[in-house]
C-alpha cells in the first residue's frame, strides 16, 4: 500500500494506482478526457494535470503517473485552472460546436468541462474541422469535427476489442483518426468506440435524435442473448428502449458489449411482438382471451399426461424454469429438456463423470491472468464475443499464449502470436486425447489424486501426437508446445462453447477436455479453469435448474422421435423456435404434425408457433424480473426496463396461471420462487436473492473445487471423406433466432449465406453474392456465396439462425455434412 | 580470418596488425565522410589511387579513406601522417602535385594549405589550424585515423581493449560503477546520467533486456552523430556491447535515420566484419556473453529520436512517445528493460573503460564532464564539426575555433540546442558549454547544434521558424503541444507580417508557460524556448515589431521598404538592371524611382547599388517618402 496526500486529505491506495485513481477513491474530482478505466494510461490531453510538492516547476498528469509514497498532491490551483482552461481553449478553436443538435449534448465530457472551466470566450483562433461524416454503416457513425483526439476509441478496438479499426494519422494539427485507408468503417460493430467517445464523435445511429440523455430512465438487466450475461443498461423512454448505456459499474463485462447487446435490443420493440394468445380454430390461429387459452391448455396437458413432453428454451429466467419444472411435475410427466441435439452433454455428462459437476470451474475475469489459453473452436469469438475480449486481453497485455483448436480460421486465431491447431472437421478431441497422452507420456501430467490414470494410458494407445497429428492435419509439434505450456504456466483455462449448431460429440468434447484440465491441475485451481459456455443467456441455469429428462423418460431428442411416431399427445414448446433451430428440421415437423396438442409460447410468432393449437404471447428480457446464471455461474438480475405490449405476459406469470389453472400451487412471485428454487437446487442453498447484488453472485465461489478427479477414456472422432464438408455454426453478429427480429444485427447481416474460403471460391467459380445451392442427404439448400479468408480448401460454413436457409434439413447434429457444391 | 575466440588471440592478431604497420611510412588519408563526399571526394579518391600507382609510389604510401575530419566547408580534406599535414579543398587535378611534391620531395603545396581570414597566415599542419588547434578531440579524433570499414585499423587504435576489459576483469556493477563515476550524462539532449540509467535497467526485474542506440539526429543541420556513425562504427558497437554487458542485455538495436545511407552502409559493414571475426554473436571472445545487433532504418520523423516514440517506431507502431513512466528502463521495447543513449554517450564509453573514470571526469566542469561534439554553422568563418571540453566558453567556440563572424558584420546571437533551442546575446557568450549553465541561461545543450547569427538576422522571425519547424514535427497526440505550438506560430508569423496587436507578448508568454508546463513529452516541452530565450533577451525586437510596425534587423520582408535616396543616387542604373520585378524607373542621368507596388522586396536593388554610393536604403517602422516627380528626376 502507498500513503499520499490529496488536497490535505490522507489517501492509502494500492501499488500499482496512479494519482487519479487515487484521487477518485479519496472522492477528489479530477477531470478527465483520454483516461479510461479499462485502457492503459495513455496522458495526451492534459486535462487532468495537478501539483505535486516533490515534482514542482511543472504539471503533473495524473492518469499515467504512479501514486507513490509520501506525495503530496494539490489538483486545483490557481495555476492548474488557468492551464487546464487553456487545454479547453485549445480544444475548442477547431471544434465544431453543435451542442444544440448533436446527440452527445447533456452527457459530452467537452461540453460539461466548458462548462464547468466557464471558457466563456476564446483566446485562439483557427480553422474548424470540415472532415466528410463516416455514414456508410447504418449502426455508427462518425463525425471526426467533433474529435479530441483522445484516442479511445483507437485504444479501445485494439486494446479490448482486437478488431483494430482505427488508427491516428498524419502529425500534428493534422492528426486525425481514421480507418484503413479513409474508407468507412466496417467491423464487428460492437460499439465499444461509441461507448468510449468523450464527445459526439462516434454516436450510435439507432439512437440520432431519439431523446436527451436526461430524458432517458435508465434501468440495469442483463442481456437476453448469450450465455456471456453482459450487463445491459436500458435507456428507456415513451415505453420502448431506446439504446444501451454504457455502464462499467455493473457486471463482470465491464461496460464492453457485443453488436448483439448494443445494437440486437431492438427486437423489444418490435411490432411483430405477440400481444394476444392465439387458439387454433378451424385450422386457423384466432386471438383469444387468457382464460379461454389457459383453459385450453390445462385440459390439453391434463388430457396427454405423462404422454406429454416438455423443450423450454434457454432464455428463460432461473424462476420461470423453476415453474417449467413445476408444470412438468404438475403434468406428471418427466419428458424435459432445454436443448435439441443435447448440445449440454459436455457439462452434464463429460464435466459430471470426470469432475463431478456440471458448470465451468473458474470465474472469466481470472483469463485475463492466464499465461495459456486453449480455445477449443474458433467459433467461441462468435459465440461468447465479451468473454473473448477478456481473451484478447491476456494476450495483449498479459502476453498469454492462445491455442485455438479449430477447423478454420476466426478472429481468435489472428489474435497476436495465436497458434491455430487447424484440424479436419470433427477431430477436436482426438488432438485433445493426443495433449493428454503427451503429457502422460512425458511424465508433465500432474496425477496426483486422479483416478483412472492407468486405464487412461491404455485407452489412449492411438491417440499418439504423430498419429493424430497426421490424421487432422495438424502440426505435432504444435501439439506438444500447447500441452506442455498449459500444464506448465501457472494460469490457464481450457475455453469450449457449446450451443445448438455445436451437438456433434458433445459429451466426448466435455470428457476429453475434462480429462484435460485434470492433466494439466487447471481443474479446480485458483487463477485457471475450465469453462464450458453455453450458447444463450441462462443456458446454465437450465442446467443448474435440471431442466433435463427425468430418469427413463424423454430428452429432447427422445420426444421429438416418439412424437414423429405419434407417440407424445402434447408438445409444450417455451422461447425456442425449434423448427428453425434444432437440428433436423423434418423430424421437428413431423413431430409437431403427428402430435395432437402443441402448445407454444414466444415472443414473436415464430414457425414453430404457426404450427401450433394454442400461441400464448411471452415478455421479452426487457419487460422482467427473475435471475439468470451465466456461463461463469455468475446468478444476476433482469430487472424490467417496459411493459409488455397488449396482452402478452412474462414467462414467469403465464406458468403461474398455468400452475393455477392445473390444481397446482406456484410461488407468489419472482422472489418467492427464488427462495424455493435456491433451496433445492445444487449450488445455490446458500443463494438468497439480496446476495445478488450489482455484480450479481457467483455460486460455488469463484473457483469451483472438482468433487472427484476421473480420467475417462473417451473415443475421438473420424473424419469424414468428401471433397466438400460443410460445417455449421453460430455468427458473430446473431444469437439463437431472437436477433433475427433486432434491427442491428439484421443491419449488418439479414441473410443467410454460406461462406466458401479463397481457395474453394476460385475453383468453384464462386464470388461473393452468387447464389450457391447444396446438397447433401436430406435435401437441397440454396443461398448467396460469401467469400472469405477463414476456410479450408473443402471446408463450407452456414451460419444455423436463418429459418429461411433450412439448414437444418441436412443438418442433422454432425460433425460436418458431406456435401455437393453447384451454382 | 576466423573468429577469435579469446583475449589472448585477440592481442595477438593486434600485435599482427601494428608489426606490418610502419608509423614512419606516409599515409594519405582522404575524408570520405558525407560532407567531403558531396563535394568530390570520391573522384579525389580515384585520382589518388591512379596517381600512387602512375607516379610508382606504391610501396612508399599507404592511402586511407577516412570518416568525417569535421571541417567539412573547407572539403574534401587530405591529411598527410605522420607529420599531419593538412590540405583542403582538394580536387582531382591536385592529386599529381601531392604526390610529387610532398611524398617525393617532402615540399609543401601552398595552395592548398589553411589561410587564416583575419591574418592571412597559412597553416601547414592541423593542429595549427586554428579550427582543430582549439578543439579536444576525443570522440572525433579517431575519425581521421582510420578506415570505418576495416576491423584491423579499429584495432591499431586500441579497438576492443575496453570490451575486453569489461567482459574478463569487471562485473556489470563495476562497469556501471565506472560510468557512473565518469559522470558521463547523455548527448542526446536531456543529459540525463548514463551511468544511473544504465543502473534502473540493469536492475529492472526481467530476463530478457535491450540496448538501443538512437541515431535519429532529427535535429536540422546536425550531423554529429551521423560523422561518428559513418566515422567510427565500432566505437559505437563497442560501447552499446559494453553497456549490454552492464544492464544485461543481449539484444541490441541501432535505429538510423533513413537519410544517412553512408551510417548505415559503414555499420553494416562493421557489424559484418564484427560478426565475422566472433566480435559479435555467440560467446564472444570465449567470455560466455553473447550479443547480437540489428539495424533498423527510422522513417523519418523529427519526434521518431524521442526515446518512447523510437521504441514504438522500432515495435513497428506509430513513432510517437508514450507517457513515462513507466521509463524504458522499466518498461521499453516490447515491455522489456530497455537503455537507450544516444551515437555519441555510446562512442564514449570505451574510451571511459580504458583510460578510467578519473581521466574522463577530470575533463570538463562541476556538472558535465568530459566533450561535446558541436555542430557549428550559420554566420561564423569556420562551419563544421567541433569537440570541446564541457567547461569551454561559447566565444571561444564562435571566435576562437569559428574564427567569428565573416565580413564586418556584428555578432548578434547563438543558438544553441537544436530546433528547441535557446538564442543567447552577445552578453552571454561567456556562458560555459555546460549542461546546467545553459538551460539557465535560456538555451541548451540538446544535441549540439550551434547557430551563429549576425546583425542581419530577425530574432522574432528566427523564433517563428523554429516555431514552425515543430509545429510541423509536433506529433499531435497531446493537446498542449498540438495546438500551443501552433497558436504562438501564429502570433510569430502575425508579428513578422506587420500583424500584430497589443497584448500579443502576454499571450505569447501564456501559451509558452502552458506548452513547456502541460505537454507530454520533451518536444512540447521544450518547444516555447525559442520564444522565450528571444523574449528574455530581445524583446525590444518584439515590441517594435508589434508597436511600430518596425523590423529592427530590417529582414522581416512585410516590415521593410526599399527606398532610393535621391540625394545620393548617381543614376549609374546598376539597380534597375538588377531588379527582375522591373519595379525600378530609371534613365540615364537621372533619379532612380522604386515604385513601392511593384516591388518584390528582394534586396537586389540593395545589392546593386555600388558600396560608393549606397544609395538604396532599407526603411521599416518609417513611411516611404513621396517619390521624386518625374520631372525633377534629371541628374546635375
Ligand atoms: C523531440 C525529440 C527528439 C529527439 N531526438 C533525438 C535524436 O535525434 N537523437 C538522440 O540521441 N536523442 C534524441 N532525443 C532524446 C531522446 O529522447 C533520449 O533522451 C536520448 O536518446 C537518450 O540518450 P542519452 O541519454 O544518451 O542522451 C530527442 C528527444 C525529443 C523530445
Ligand atoms: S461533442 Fe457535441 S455536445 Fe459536445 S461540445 Fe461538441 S458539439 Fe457540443
Ligand atoms: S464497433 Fe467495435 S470493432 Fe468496430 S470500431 Fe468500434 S470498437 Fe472496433
Ligand atoms: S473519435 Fe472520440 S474516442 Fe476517438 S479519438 Fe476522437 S474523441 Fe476520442
Ligand atoms: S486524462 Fe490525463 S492526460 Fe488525458
Amino acid at each position: 500500500m502507498v500513503n499520499l496526500t490529496i488536497d490535505g486529505k490522507e489517501v492509502k491506495v494500492g501499488k500499482t494506482a496512479t494519482i487519479y485513481e487515487a484521487a477518485k477513491e479519496a472522492g477528489v474530482h479530477i477531470p478527465v478526457l483520454c483516461y479510461a478505466k479499462k485502457l492503459l494510461p495513455y496522458g495526451a490531453c492534459r486535462i487532468c494535470l495537478v501539483e505535486v510538492e516533490q515534482m514542482k516547476g511543472r504539471l503533473i498528469p495524473s492518469c499515467t503517473t504512479p501514486a507513490t509514497e509520501g506525495m503530496v498532491v494539490t489538483t486545483m490551483s490557481d495555476e492548474i485552472r488557468k492551464v487546464r482552461k487553456t487545454v479547453l481553449e485549445f480544444l475548442l478553436v477547431n471544434h465544431v460546436i453543435e451542442c444544440p443538435v448533436c446527440d452527445k449534448g447533456g452527457e459530452c465530457d467537452l461540453q460539461d468541462l466548458t462548462y464547468e472551466y466557464e471558457v466563456i470566450s476564446n483566446r485562439f483562433e483557427g480553422e474548424k474541422f470540415d472532415l466528410p461524416k463516416d455514414e456508410i454503416n447504418p449502426l455508427i457513425e462518425r463525425n471526426m469535427n467533433r474529435c479530441v483526439l483522445c484516442g479511445k476509441c483507437a485504444r479501445v478496438c485494439d486494446e479490448v476489442v482486437g478488431y483494430g479499426s482505427y488508427s491516428f494519422i498524419n502529425r500534428g494539427f493534422e492528426t486525425k483518426i481514421a480507418t484503413a485507408f479513409d474508407r468507412g468503417l466496417n467491423c464487428e460493430f460492437c460499439g465499444q468506440c461509441v461507448s468510449m467517445c468523450p464527445v459526439g464523435a462516434i454516436l450510435p445511429r439507432p439512437f440520432k435524435f431519439k431523446a436527451r440523455p436526461w430524458q432517458l430512465k435508465e434501468v440495469n438487466s442483463v442481456c437476453g442473448y448469450c450465455g456471456n450475461g453482459c450487463t445491459v443498461t436500458l435507456g428507456t423512454k415513451d415505453n420502448e428502449v431506446q439504446t444501451i448505456r454504457f455502464n462499467d459499474k455493473t457486471g463482470v463485462n465491464d461496460g464492453n458489449l457485443c453488436i448483439r447487446g448494443r445494437f440486437g435490443a431492438s427486437y423489444v420493440n418490435s411490432d411483430k411482438r405477440l400481444t394476444s394468445p392465439l387458439i387454433r380454430k378451424n385450422g386457423e390461429l384466432v386471438e383469444a382471451s387468457w382464460e379461454e387459452a389457459l383453459e385450453t391448455v390445462a385440459t390439453g396437458l391434463r388430457d396427454a399426461g405423462s404422454s406429454t413432453g416438455i423443450l423450454s428454451g434457454a432464455r428463460l429466467t432461473n424462476e420461470e424454469l423453476f415453474l417449467v419444472k413445476g408444470l412438468a411435475k404438475a403434468v406428471g410427466t418427466g419428458n424435459l429438456d432445454h436443448s435439441g441435439g443435447e448440445c449440454y452433454k459436455g457439462v452434464t455428462q463429460g464435466l459430471q463423470e470426470t469432475l463431478g459437476l456440471q458448470a465451468s470451474t473458474a470465474t472469466f475475469p481470472q483469463v485475463e491472468n492466464a499465461k495459456a489459453i486453449l480455445a477449443i473452436r474458433t467459433d467461441f469469438y462468435e459465440t461468447h464475443p465479451v468473454f473473448g475480449m477478456v481473451v484478447n486481453q491476456a494476450v495483449k497485455r498479459n502476453d498469454a499464449q492462445l491455442t485455438v483448436i479449430g477447423d478454420k480460421q476466426g478472429k481468435l486465431t489472428r489474435m497476436p502470436h495465436a497458434r491455430t491447431l487447424q484440424h479436419k472437421p470433427g477431430l477436436e478431441v482426438n488432438i485433445l486425447n493426443a495433449m493428454c497422452r503427451f503429457l502422460l507420456d512425458e511424465g508433465l501430467a500432474k496425477i496426483d489424486g486422479l483416478q483412472g490414470v492407468e486405464e487412461l494410458k491404455v485407452a489412449l494407445a492411438d491417440y499418439s501426437v504423430d498419429a493424430v497429428a497426421a490424421a487432422a492435419g495438424v502440426d505435432a509439434a504444435a501439439i506438444k508446445q500447447t500441452a506442455r505450456e498449459l500444464a506448465t504456466v501457472e494460469n490457464a483455462a481450457i475455453l469450449l462453447a457449446y450451443g445448438l449448431p455445436y451437438t456433434a460429440n458433445s459429451r466426448e468434447l466435455g470428457l476429453a477436455a475434462a480429462n484435460l484440465s485434470l492433466l494439466t491441475g487447471i481443474a479446480g485451481r485458483a487463477g485457471s479453469g475450465l469453462y464450458l459456455c453455453g450458447e444463450k443467456s441462462n443456458s446454465q441455469g437450465a442446467i443448474d435448474l435440471q431442466i433435463l429428462p427425468a430418469a427413463g423418460a424423454l430428452g429432447a431428442s427422445g420426444m421429438l422421435k416418439a412424437a414423429s411416431e405419434g407417440k407424445l399427445k402434447a408438445l409444450y414448446v417455451a422461447a425456442e423456435d425449434m423448427l428453425v433451430s434444432y437440428p433436423d428440421k423434418s423430424l421437428v415437423e413431423k413431430a409437431l404434425e403427428k402430435t395432437s396438442f402443441v402448445v407454444v409460447q414466444d415472443i414473436f410468432l415464430s414457425e414453430t408457433a404457426r404450427k401450433a393449437d394454442v400461441v400464448l404471447p411471452a415478455a421479452s428480457f426487457a419487460e422482467k424480473s427473475g435471475t439468470v446464471t451465466n456461463a461463469e455461474r455468475r446468478i444476476q438480475r433482469l430487472n424490467p426496463g417496459i411493459k409488455s405490449p397488449g396482452q402478452a405476459k412474462s414467462d414467469f406469470a403465464i406458468f403461474q396461471a398455468l400452475l393455477s389453472a392445473l390444481g397446482a400451487t406456484a410461488p407468489a412471485d419472482e422472489a418467492a420462487a427464488f427462495a424455493e428454487l435456491s433451496a433445492a437446487t445444487s449450488g445455490y442453498e446458500m443463494v438468497s436473492l439480496d446476495m445478488v447484488g450489482d455484480q450479481g453472485y457467483v455460486w460455488g465461489s469463484d473457483n469451483l473445487a472438482p468433487e472427484m478427479r476421473n480420467l475417462v477414456a473417451v473415443a475421438g472422432g473420424k473424419a469424414i471423406e468428401a471433397k466438400y464438408q460443410l460445417v455449421v455454426g453460430s455468427s458473430l453478429y446473431h444469437s439463437g433466432t431472437t436477433s433475427l427480429h433486432a434491427k442491428g444485427p439484421m443491419a449488418v447481416v439479414a441473410e443467410p449465406y454460406i461462406e466458401f474460403g479463397r481457395e474453394d471460391a476460385a475453383e468453384l467459380k464462386v464470388v461473393d453474392g452468387d447464389l450457391v445451392k447444396i446438397k447433401a442427404a436430406g435435401g437441397v439448400i440454396s443461398a448467396k456465396a460469401k467469400v472469405d479468408r477463414r476456410l479450408p480448401k473443402g471446408v463450407l460454413f452456414a451460419p444455423y439462425h436463418f429459418g429461411a436457409l433450412d439448414l437444418n434439413r441436412i443438418y442433422h447434429g454432425q460433425a460436418a455434412i458431406a456435401v455437393e457444391v453447384s451454382k | 580470418m576466423s573468429r577469435i575466440k579469446s583475449p589472448a588471440e585477440l592481442e595477438a592478431f593486434r600485435k599482427e596488425i601494428l608489426a606490418q604497420r610502419d608509423p614512419d611510412k606516409p599515409c594519405i588519408t582522404l575524408c570520405s565522410g558525407s560532407a567531403c563526399n558531396a563535394t568530390g571526394s570520391g573522384k579525389v579518391a580515384a585520382a589518388l589511387e591512379l596517381e600512387i600507382e602512375k607516379q610508382g609510389v606504391t610501396t612508399e604510401v599507404v592511402s586511407r579513406r577516412t570518416g568525417c575530419h569535421g571541417f567539412c566547408e573547407q572539403g574534401p580534406i587530405v591529411v598527410i601522417y605522420p607529420q599531419g599535414i593538412c590540405y583542403l579543398k582538394v580536387q582531382p587535378e591536385d592529386i599529381a602535385e601531392i604526390i610529387s611534391e610532398t611524398i617525393k620531395k617532402q615540399k609543401i603545396v601552398e595552395r592548398l594549405l589553411y589561410v587564416d581570414p583575419n591574418s592571412g597566415e597559412r597553416a601547414t599542419l592541423e593542429e595549427d589550424i586554428p579550427f582543430y588547434k582549439n578543439q579536444k578531440r576525443l570522440v572525433l579524433g579517431s575519425n581521421r585515423k582510420i578506415d570505418p570499414r576495416s576491423l584491423e585499423d579499429y584495432l591499431a587504435v586500441e579497438g576492443y581493449q575496453a570490451l575486453t576489459k569489461v567482459l574478463f576483469e569487471m562485473t556489470p556493477e563495476q562497469v556501471v560503477g565506472e560510468v557512473k563515476d565518469a559522470k558521463l550524462r547523455g548527448r542526446g539532449g536531456a543529459g540525463f546520467p548514463s551511468g544511473l540509467k544504465w543502473d534502473f535497467a540493469r536492475k529492472a526485474p526481467g530476463d530478457q533486456k535491450y540496448v538501443v542506440v538512437n541515431c535519429d539526429e532529427g535535429d536540422p543541420g546536425a550531423y554529429m552523430d551521423r560523422s561518428v556513425m559513418e566515422g567510427n562504427p565500432f566505437a559505437v558497437l563497442e560501447g552499446l556491447m559494453i553497456g549490454a554487458y552492464a544492464i544485461g542485455a543481449n539484444e541490441g538495436y541501432i535505429y538510423v535515420r533513413q537519410e544517412y545511407p553512408l551510417a548505415v552502409a559503414n555499420l553494416t559493414v562493421a557489424i559484418e566484419k564484427a560478426e565475422e571475426y566472433g566480435l559479435l554473436g555467440k560467446d564472444i571472445l570465449g567470455s560466455g556473453f553473447d550479443f547480437t545487433i540489428k539495424v533498423h532504418r527510422g522513417a523519418g520523423a523529427f519526434i521518431c529520436g524521442e526515446e518512447t516514440s523510437l521504441l514504438n517506431s522500432l515495435e513497428g507502431k506509430a513513432g510517437e512517445p508514450n507517457a513515462r513512466p513507466p521509463f524504458p528502463a522499466i518498461r521499453g521495447l516490447w515491455t522489456k528493460p530497455t537503455n537507450i543513449n544516444n551515437v555519441e554517450t555510446w562512442a564514449n564509453i570505451p574510451m571511459i573503460i580504458n583510460k578510467g573514470a578519473a581521466f574522463f571526469s577530470a575533463i570538463g566542469t562541476e556538472s558535465s564532464k568530459g566533450t561535446k561534439i558541436f555542430s557549428l554553422v550559420g554566420k561564423v568563418n569556420n562551419t563544421g564539426l567541433v569537440e570541446v571540453p564541457m567547461g569551454a566558453s561559447l566565444r571561444d567556440i564562435i571566435f576562437k575555433i569559428g574564427g567569428g563572424v565573416p565580413g564586418d558584420k556584428k555578432f548578434k546571437a547563438v543558438q544553441t540546442g537544436g530546433p528547441s533551442g535557446g538564442c543567447l546575446p552577445e552578453g552571454l557568450l561567456d556562458t560555459k558549454v555546460d549542461f546546467d549553465e545553459l538551460s539557465q541561461a535560456g538555451a541548451m545543450m540538446g544535441s549540439g547544434g550551434m547557430i551563429v547569427m549576425d546583425e542581419d538576422t530577425c530574432l522574432v522571425d528566427i523564433a517563428r521558424y523554429f516555431l514552425a519547424f515543430l509545429s510541423d514535427e509536433s506529433c499531435g497526440k497531446c493537446t498542449p503541444c498540438r495546438e500551443g505550438i501552433r497558436q504562438m506560430l501564429k502570433i510569430l508569423t502575425n508579428m513578422t507580417k506587420g500583424l500584430a496587436k497589443e497584448g500579443d507578448i502576454d499571450l505569447l508568454f501564456e501559451l509558452a508557460e502552458a506548452t513547456k508546463g502541460s505537454s507530454m513529452c520533451a518536444l512540447g516541452k521544450t518547444a516555447p524556448n525559442p520564444v522565450l530565450s528571444t523574449l528574455k533577451h530581445f524583446r525590444e525586437e518584439y515590441e517594435a515589431h508589434i508597436n511600430e510596425k518596425r523590423c529592427p534587423s530590417l529582414s522581416c520582408k512585410a516590415l521593410i521598404d526599399f527606398y532610393i535616396d535621391p540625394e545620393k543616387c548617381k543614376g549609374c542604373g546598376a539597380c534597375f538592371r538588377k531588379c527582375p520585378a522591373e519595379a525600378i524607373e530609371g534613365g540615364k542621368k537621372r533619379i532612380h524611382v522604386i515604385v513601392q507596388d511593384k516591388c518584390t522586396k528582394c534586396g537586389g536593388c540593395h545589392e546593386a547599388c555600388p558600396a560608393a554610393f549606397d544609395a538604396v536604403n532599407i526603411l521599416s517602422g518609417v513611411p516611404v517618402p513621396e517619390a521624386t516627380p518625374e520631372e525633377a528626376r534629371a541628374i546635375g
